[in-house]
């Protein structure tokens, strides 16, 4: 049992160390500025610099810095976009990166880091988040603490930050989870004939979207989802889940599972089921990422994925997008990545726009946020419009896997379609009222198909 | 193992709620000193990461129990708590903010006791692992069952009038935080005078001779799992309305060893140590993001973890007493220094260490 | 008086049936369906095996120097990187999995044993320099190794990075193999099964029958006497630490290949490693065998056969571990074979 007198002594010492303490908070804690300082514009970048996508954080940044070095002025304070970047100037306001904020893929330190760009080192407009719960927590805190600052979206995906939120002041430039699998389902059903299929992702929001949007198509078209399997969170271990999938009983499996898992799901499915055909199997955005298409393999060839980029077009569009980014020569290898082209498209809308209002953000920020609702970027794989929610339409790509070109090399992509015109409803598939993506939802139910169904247009780049 | 009366300090007579009470004041005007992030995120935050380690402190320094426990206490009863009141995702119950705040807290300290009844009669290590799996319990049973955790968090979670909107305006939170934490230590300190208290550092210090003496040794622990449960729920509460969210990433296994790591830092058998160990994690979890130099790949900005890590084996190596262990050996042989030895007390090493590990000096015997 | 009904049989009676209803429910999904009854059984053994390979250093170190190591996780995942380095670095064996990988038997072996070795002399180095002054303050050394654990974890996603890497299989090693009319993964059944049960053989006859494994026994049992009958306790305990560490980088770079190696498995795999001894028992390389291969099957079973009509509960099949978990410490907390300090 403590003594009294050490108690006096305990005691003393909290008083002295937290006065202490309180002493240097003090001293090192900034005001933020409440009201805009007229020539100065203050931006933070959220990005995942640990958890599952804590590789891709230069990947991240480097895309939206890459703007203003070739735009606006900007200079690289070293040879990683995380070294910073000073001397941009957008309409004549200096541009201050106030900080980078370095999220785990959880919503709850994505708040934390939000909260300390804005609220501590006061950020006025804020680029980011990376993952789809953290998108979901980030805009409704923008809507319901930051209604006078604008935030846009780095490459989050989940439906509801835009569909259900609906903050006024969150812009998405980039397509939800679902647009990035439009097309597959028709394509499934349609050119591989597929009329059965099994879906498998990963148990939480971003792969429910994802599958959402193969699983919306499919069954609109006429097709039928006759299994759902859901490998829990943290799942290293994809053997059950193989073993519950039986190819005999359907005529295609729709492969949702992310990063990390994937390489060990896809090892495991062709050791128990022998080789891959690639006809009766399907990818969803993850697939044509570089880095993970590093280690999928040659036995991939011939499989179809979605994707956001058509990273074999050698367009003058495309060579000017991957040329913005020399100046952080990583990213550049990365061009073909969604996560660099997500942030690159966020900061491109942002500097136009701010353009267009001569660089205003007075007025809590109102004449900005039309602006940006209105802007259209004319990205390297398309031109990214706006809808009334102030999420992305945009043109998605169908893709196949190809052979490597040299031996031991790494697979190729060949795009060979292009989906115009994607919208976040998929058609008036989703709205504000249909239930969240989830285990069992979408049901699968024949409807009037998406629009671009039948539209898609057969494209061939390169030689 | 009773050591001699130990080094006087001077100011012995100055009693000890009058301290507090200075103290408090201060803490008190803390808002017009510093400004409303600083309060948010630094102050706020720790007072209530503190009242979640006092939860572990508590079993720790009056009970011998090492529990990792808390953090799916606290889990509990947040999720309850948001589950109840208007938010978005989880059940979206409507009720009153502080009927389900009462709700939550009761549910949590229901279920801690029936934990505790479990883990009763578990002692040292087997203790640690049954609290860590029920942590590890919580955690999955809310990752897994998303009707109740919202898939991927509950968020806005309507705290009660008087609060308000934290973000916008810290301040009632804080004051709320800070009351609830001088009400969390005063009622420990009272609870260890007390018949029950003082039976229970009788079990903390020989399980076997109290049972011989005809207490029921697994009813007291067992107790004293609930309270601490009840202090964790309190914490949990608070957790929520500061992120005005619950998310099963909050609660996670990292979580659980943060609350630890808390712990021990400030002083794993101190009670104000719980609150001097969330203030420098909370400083040190902000402002490494800012000061952190670096160092190829070993050290930067992101390297919150590494930090943290290393001050933690610090302190476990050198000073179990933590933070508040160290200051009180340094002012101990301040005084031993001006005094003199003094008579019937071993060296200060031994009076330090009867004091933070007095079940490990005894089993050293 | 005899005929006074013994309560304490009410939960035995309960745990018989509950035990009798799991394994009917089994039988009866694996009859509709005798191909996934086979694979996911071969998934629990598998699974089984590299737990047992794992926990066998756990429970080595905790019976006889009852330090519970929770950087053993940890070592696991080192290991595991270290071989993933060294085989792409070294040998440039690229990650282009699964496609019939150019990885030879030589370049698979070399990192294998490389990464074993070092983490055998990481695992002395810790103890040596941590844990060997601080002997018996077990909750102490307790949170020691979840300091190291902390560190070590963090240091890990700095320089390897979040993506999952894989250790590539000898390519002269087929990718499968066909058993009872089912094809199943051959590294899992044949190197992986094998490798348990080599060192299975191996620590059993060291423990039982050489002079090193006597005095292992002994400590178990009373290491104040076996100090006092002049044996240099340090270096056993060094010993003990080092074959332990051992098992754990071995099973890093057989469970690398096997699954992969990224974050997250230093946790999980110490979770895992916590159960099986839980299950087993401290200090019992019987009880690790036999709580691994419950693990094993418990995670592999629950994982399919949670489904009762249109009801999917598979999706809680980790609680269930936890919760049996939690019920074994609460009836027998010192497992099937274990022992008091």
């Amino acid at each position: 049992m403590l003594r009294p007198e050490r108690n006096v002594g305990f005691l003393r010492l909290l008083a002295t160390a937290v006065l202490g303490l309180l002493a240097v908070a003090a001293c090192n804690s900034t005001t933020p500025s409440t009201t805009t300082t007229s020539t100065v514009i203050k931006i933070g970048i959220l990005s995942d610099c640990l958890g599952d996508f804590g590789s891709f954080f230069n990947d991240d940044l480097g895309g939206a810095l890459a703007v203003l070095a070739a735009h606006y002025g900007g200079k690289a304070s070293g040879p990683l976009p995380k070294d910073g970047m000073t001397g941009a100037v957008i309409a004549g306001k200096q541009i201050n990166i106030v900080g980078f904020g370095c999220s785990d893929s959880t919503a709850s330190k994505a708040i934390e880091e939000t909260r300390r760009l804005v609220e501590q080192l006061g950020a006025d407009i804020m680029i980011g988040p990376l993952s789809g719960d953290e998108g979901i927590a980030v805009a409704n805190y923008a809507k319901t603490n930051q209604p006078n600052k604008t935030f846009l979206n780095g490459i989050s995906g989940a439906q509801d930050a835009t569909l259900k939120v609906q903050a006024p002041n969150f812009f998405r430039f980039n397509p939800d989870g679902a647009q990035w699998s439009s097309g597959l389902g028709a394509y499934a059903y349609n050119k591989l004939g597929w009329r059965t299929a099994a879906v498998i992702g990963d148990d939480y929001a971003f792969p429910y979207t994802s599958l959402a949007g193969f699983i919306a198509e499919f069954c609109a078209v006429g097709g039928n989802v006759t299994q759902r399997v859901w490998p829990p969170l943290g799942t290293t271990d994809y053997s059950s889940f193989v073993a519950q999938l039986n190819p005999t009983t359907y005529d295609g499996l729709f492969v949702g599972v992310g990063g990390a898992g994937l390489i060990t799901f896809l090892k495991q499915y062709q050791q128990v089921n022998g080789s891959l055909k690639t006809q009766h199997i399907m990818g969803n955005t993850f697939w044509p990422d570089p880095q993970l298409l590093h280690a999928i393999g040659t036995p991939m060839v011939g499989a179809v994925a979605a994707s956001g980029i058509a990273a074999d077009d050698t367009s003058a569009q495309t060579t000017a997008y991957k040329n913005e980014l020399a100046i952080y020569p990583a990213t550049q290898k990365d061009a073909a990545s969604v996560f660099t082209l997500g942030y690159w498209s966020a900061m491109t809308a942002l500097g136009l726009a701010l353009t267009a209002v001569n660089g205003d953000i007075s007025g809590n920020q109102k004449a900005l946020q039309t602006q940006l609702a209105k802007t259209v970027v004319d990205g390297p794989y398309g031109k990214i419009s706006l809808d009334s929610n102030r999420q992305a339409v945009f043109d998605n790509w169908i893709v196949q896997i190809t052979a490597p070109a040299t031996s031991g090399g790494d697979p190729g992509i060949h795009t060979i379609l292009r989906i115009p015109n994607v919208d976040q409803t998929f058609g008036g598939f989703f709205s504000p009222t249909t239930p969240a993506p989830d285990r069992t939802n979408p049901t699968c139910t024949k409807k009037t198909p998406p629009p671009w169904v039948g539209n898609e247009v057969p494209v061939t780049f390169g030689p | 193992m009773i050591a001699g009366p130990g080094p006087r300090s001077r100011s012995s007579r100055i009693p000890q709620w009058v301290a507090l009470g200075v103290l408090a004041l201060f803490l008190a005007g803390a808002p017009s000193v510093v400004d409303s992030f600083t309060l948010s995120q630094i102050l706020t935050k720790a007072l209530w990461l503190g009242i979640a380690a006092a939860s572990l402190i508590f079993l720790s320094s009056y009970g011998g129990m090492i529990s990792l426990g808390q953090t799916g206490i606290y889990a509990v009863a947040g999720f309850t708590m948001a589950n109840l009141v208007h938010a978005e995702g989880g059940k979206n119950l409507g009720w009153d903010p502080v009927a389900a705040t009462a709700a939550g807290i009761v549910v949590a300290t229901a279920f801690g006791l029936l934990c505790g009844a479990i883990a009763s009669r578990s002692y040292g290590i087997y203790f640690l692992m049954i609290t860590l799996a029920i942590s590890v319990i919580v955690f999955y049973f809310f990752a897994q069952v998303t009707t109740l955790s919202g898939y991927g968090g509950i968020r806005s979670v309507t705290p009660p009038a008087v609060i308000g909107n934290p973000v916008l305006n810290p301040l009632p939170l804080y004051y709320t935080a800070l009351v609830a934490s001088i009400l969390v230590y005063v009622g420990i300190r009272y609870l260890a005078r007390t018949p029950f208290g003082i039976a229970l550092q009788g079990i903390r210090d020989d399980p076997a001779r109290m049972q011989a003496l005809g207490y029921n040794v697994a009813l007291h622990r067992a107790l004293a799992f609930g309270v601490g449960a009840f202090i964790a729920s309190i914490a949990g509460i608070l957790s929520v309305w500061y992120t005005t969210q619950v998310s099963p990433g909050g609660v996670n296994v990292a979580q659980t060893i943060n609350i630890l790591i808390i712990a021990v830092v400030g002083g794993l058998y101190r009670l104000e140590g719980a609150w001097i160990g969330a203030l420098v994690f909370s400083l040190i979890d902000n402002y490494s993001r800012v000061w952190l130099p670096n160092v190829g790949d070993w050290l930067g900005p992101e390297r919150f973890e590494t930090v943290i890590g290393v001050i933690f084996l610090v302190i476990v190596l050198a000073s179990p007493g933590g933070l508040v262990g160290i200051w009180e050996s340094v002012w101990a042989r301040r005084n031993r220094a001006m005094r003199g030895p003094v008579e019937g007390s071993g060296t200060v090493a031994d009076v330090v260490d009867e004091a933070v590990e007095p079940h490990a000096v005894q089993s050293r015997r | 008086m005899s005929s006074q009904f013994d309560l304490r049989i009410v939960p035995r009676l309960v745990l018989a049936l509950a035990g009798a209803a799991v394994v009917a429910w089994i039988a009866y999904k694996g009859l509709q369906d005798g191909r996934i009854f086979w694979i996911v059984t071969l998934n629990g053994i598998t699974l089984a095996a590299l737990f047992f390979v794992v926990s066998a250093g756990f429970t080595l170190i905790f019976g006889l120097m009852r330090v519970v190591n929770m950087a053993h996780g940890s070592l696991y995942l080192l290991a595991g990187y270290i071989a993933f380095t060294i085989q792409t670095n070294n040998y440039g064996v690229s990650s282009n999995l699964l496609s019939g990988s150019p990885a030879t038997v030589t370049s698979w072996i070399v990192p294998l044993v490389i990464a074993t070795g070092v983490i055998g002399v990481v695992g002395v180095v810790m103890q040596q320099v941590f844990l060997r002054w601080n002997q018996g303050q077990d909750l102490r050394q307790a949170l020691i190794t979840i300091a190291i654990s902390v560190i070590l974890a963090d240091q890990m996603v700095a320089h390897f990075g979040g993506i999952a890497e894989s250790i590539q299989q000898p390519a002269a090693w087929p990718d499968s193999v066909q058993l009872f009319g089912v094809r199943y993964g051959f590294f899992r059944l044949v190197v992986v099964v094998g490798a348990a049960v080599a060192i299975g053989a191996l620590l059993f006859l060291v423990i039982k029958r050489t002079r090193f494994g006597m005095i292992i026994r002994a400590g178990v049992d009373d290491r104040a006497m076996v100090s006092a009958l002049g044996v240099n306790i340090q270096l056993v305990f060094a010993g003990a630490f080092f074959i332990g560490a051992l098992l754990a980088g071995l099973a890093g770079a057989l469970g690398g290949t096997m699954i992969a190696v990224q974050p997250g498995n230093d946790s999980a795999f110490l979770l895992d490693s916590l159960i099986v001894v839980i299950i087993g028992g401290m200090g019992s390389l019987g009880g690790a065998a036999i709580g691994s291969v419950a693990l094993g099957l418990v995670n592999s079973y629950a994982d399919v056969y949670l489904k009762f009509g249109t009801t999917d509960l598979t999706n809680y099949a980790i609680l269930l571990t936890f919760v049996l978990v939690v019920a074994m410490l609460a009836v027998r907390p010192l497992g099937l074979f274990g022992r008091p300090a």
